[in-house]
This record gives C-alpha cells, structure tokens and sequence, in this order.
C-alpha cells in the first residue's frame, strides 16, 4: 500500500490553522446557539435553553423582517452588479487610449476598506452639507433626507455597494474574458454569427465557471453587509435599512445576548449555504444544456 | 524511469451516483442536502406545527429518517 504519511505531513499546518481558526469556532457557535447567555441577565453564566432561541427567532418580526430587507438588498446589489461588471468588462478587454490609467482609478473602491466607504458616503450624503443632497436639490430637485427617508437610505446603500464592488465583478470577469480562447469567437464570426450570437452561444457558457464563483461571492458578501451600512446609516431610519449583520451586531454586542445572537448567525449561514447550493445546481445545469445544445 | 507520454490526472475520484434526486450526487451531497433539508422542517415545524401541539422533537427524527433515506437512495 502507498504510503501518504509525507502527504499529509505537508498539509498539517493547513488542517490544524483552519481546524482551530474555521471549524472550532464554528463549532462553538453551533453549541451556544443551543444557550441562553446574557452577561448582564440575573442568572450567572450560560443556562440550557435547547431550541428556545430559534423558537423565538421563528416568530422574531425583527429578524424575519431584517432577512428580507437583506435577500431583497443583495437581490439588488448582486444583480446590478453582476450585469454592470461584465458590461464594463467588455469594455475594458477593448484597446482604447488611456485604458491602463482608467483601470487603475476604476479599481480604486477595492482598495478602500468598508470603514472608510461609509464614512465617505456619510460625507456625501450629509444633508446641508453633502454633495449628494445639494445636486440632487439643484438639478432634479429632490429632497433628500438619508436620516428620513426609508426608500431613500436603502437606495442609497445599494448605490453605495455597487459603488463599492462593481470593480472587484469587472476586474473577475476581465481575467474571464482574457483567458477564454480566441479561436472559436473568430470562428463564429467568420461562419456569420452577430456578435449577440457570439455572447450568448460562446462567451457567456465559456465564462460560466467564473460568472458563478464572482455571483457567490458577491452573493455571500452582500449577505454578510455591515460596517459600510452601520457608519451609512446605522440601521435606519427605524429599521429601514437594518440588515442582518446589522441586526446581529445590536444582539451579541450592545444587548450581550449571545445565545440568540449566535442562533441567529447560524440561519444567516443557513441561508447562505442553501442559496449558494441552489444556484450551483441551477447553473451548472444550464452550463451543462449550453455544452450539449452546441 | 517515469514514463513521461502518459496523461498524467489528479488521484481524485468523484464517485457520484444518480438515485432519486434529480441529479448525480456523492456521499457529501446527499448528507448536506439532508441537512439543509432537516433544518428547513424544524425551523417550519417550529414555526408552524409546535404551536398546534407536537413537539419539535418528532420534527428531528422524521427528519433523521428521511435523512437517512436520501443518503442511502439519493
């Protein structure tokens, strides 16, 4: 028999970081979620509570309405970023003047760390002071008020998050479509394909494996949105634009009820874990219809 | 010597399988769909059937046996 001993030797380190640093406090997280732990409640350290967390997170307003408000943010961010990315990606893989400057200003966001977005936007937005709220009086003339206007705030968070992550989707989708060969996009062309033809039949099945990974990793990180949106807002006006991160942020720190907090990033993983599942099988399965139609 | 004309692939083997679910799946598949399906029906026993009555309790184990039928028949 072959013997794995240095194999495994070799990915040790890799297995004891991600064990004690991945799954262990994923573990914990999953067995406190089953506690009722509250540092400033009358009873002293963690009781059992068995399902009693997420008994009450089924019936939770706040949550279920939080959960909404985040699938229908990050239906939105997602989307538009999605569609937006590989348009500019297209237009990016073209030569054109300038193009190695514009790309370096455009990826700009990337670097910029969440923290620093919302409180550039907090700027932006401030009202009697912000550029936003002044041109949008000047030249449309909308009132707008971030601090009191529901609609206005979550628009505003979503414009913030495509502000802020189109470019990671662009810049994905261009190394997609500098890797994928060139020989049967010339091929079609030349046998008269219209270039809708080419992106449909050609380009779009090519990049499928990177079209899904950017979409899950968008998909996930808008899920997950809090620290852009909290130093935007700060979760309102009333719950507007309270998402789940948000929401679980108010739970385990301000209240220390770290019980339903940790129930509640459990569904959050659920959640995503489920959507992740379900759109990797709905999408290789049109992968795999776009391979055998051709 | 090693034969270098040989096609050389990754020692890893997908043993997936066609049962009942409307794809090929391996064994981690099925244990993942059944979890997601288990917490689904205690989250919706929870939510909908506790309150008429039956524990959650009998929500797990009827979710531990359809468990066991999609691992086995998946």
């Amino acid at each position: 028999m072959r013997s794995n001993r240095m194999g495994w030797g070799l990915l040790a380190p890799t297995l004891i970081i991600l064990g004690i640093f991945g799954l262990l406090p994923f573990f914990y997280v999953i067995y406190v979620g089953f506690f009722d732990w509250n540092v400033f409640s009358a009873e002293v350290g963690r009781q059992f509570a068995g399902a009693d967390n997420y008994r009450r997170l089924v019936f939770d307003e706040e949550f279920l309405g939080s959960v909404g408000r985040t699938l229908l943010f990050a239906f939105c961010v997602v989307t538009i970023e999605m569609i937006l990315g590989f348009l500019l990606a297209q237009t990016l893989v073209r030569d054109f003047p300038g193009k190695a400057v514009f790309r370096t200003i455009y990826a700009l966001p990337i670097m910029i760390a969440p923290i620093a977005v919302g409180a550039t936007w907090k700027l932006l937005t401030i009202p009697g002071f912000g550029l936003l709220p002044y041109y949008l009086d000047k030249w449309f003339g909308i009132e707008y008020q971030l601090g009191s206007h529901s609609g206005q705030a979550f628009w505003t968070t979503v414009v913030m998050d495509v502000w802020h992550w189109t470019p990671f989707v662009t810049l994905t989708m261009l190394a997609g479509l500098t890797a994928i060969p060139k020989e049967p996009l010339e091929q079609a062309q030349v046998d008269g394909a219209n270039r809708f033809q080419v992106l449909r039949f050609l380009t779009i099945p090519m990049m499928m494996p990177v079209i899904i990974t950017t979409l899950f990793i968008r998909i996930m990180d808008a899920l997950r949105v809090m620290d852009e949106v909290f130093l935007l807002t700060g979760g309102g006006p009333a719950n507007a634009t309270r998402y789940i991160g948000i929401l679980i942020w108010r739970v385990v720190f301000p209240q220390t009820n770290y019980g339903y907090g940790s129930a509640m990033s459990l569904l959050v993983l659920y959640m995503t874990l489920v959507l992740a599942f379900l759109l990797f099988s709905v999408l290789s399965r049109v992968g795999k219809q776009n391979t055998s139609e051709k | 010597m090693i034969d270098h004309t040989k096609a050389v692939s990754a020692p890893v083997e997908h043993k997936g399988r066609k049962g009942f679910l409307p794809m090929e799946t391996n064994l981690f598949d099925r244990i993942s769909i059944s979890v997601y399906i288990f917490v689904a029906i205690c989250l919706l026993w929870l939510r909908f059937i506790e309150p008429l009555g039956p524990n959650v309790i009998y929500g797990a184990l009827l979710c531990v046996l359809l468990g066991i039928f999609i691992v086995r028949k998946g």
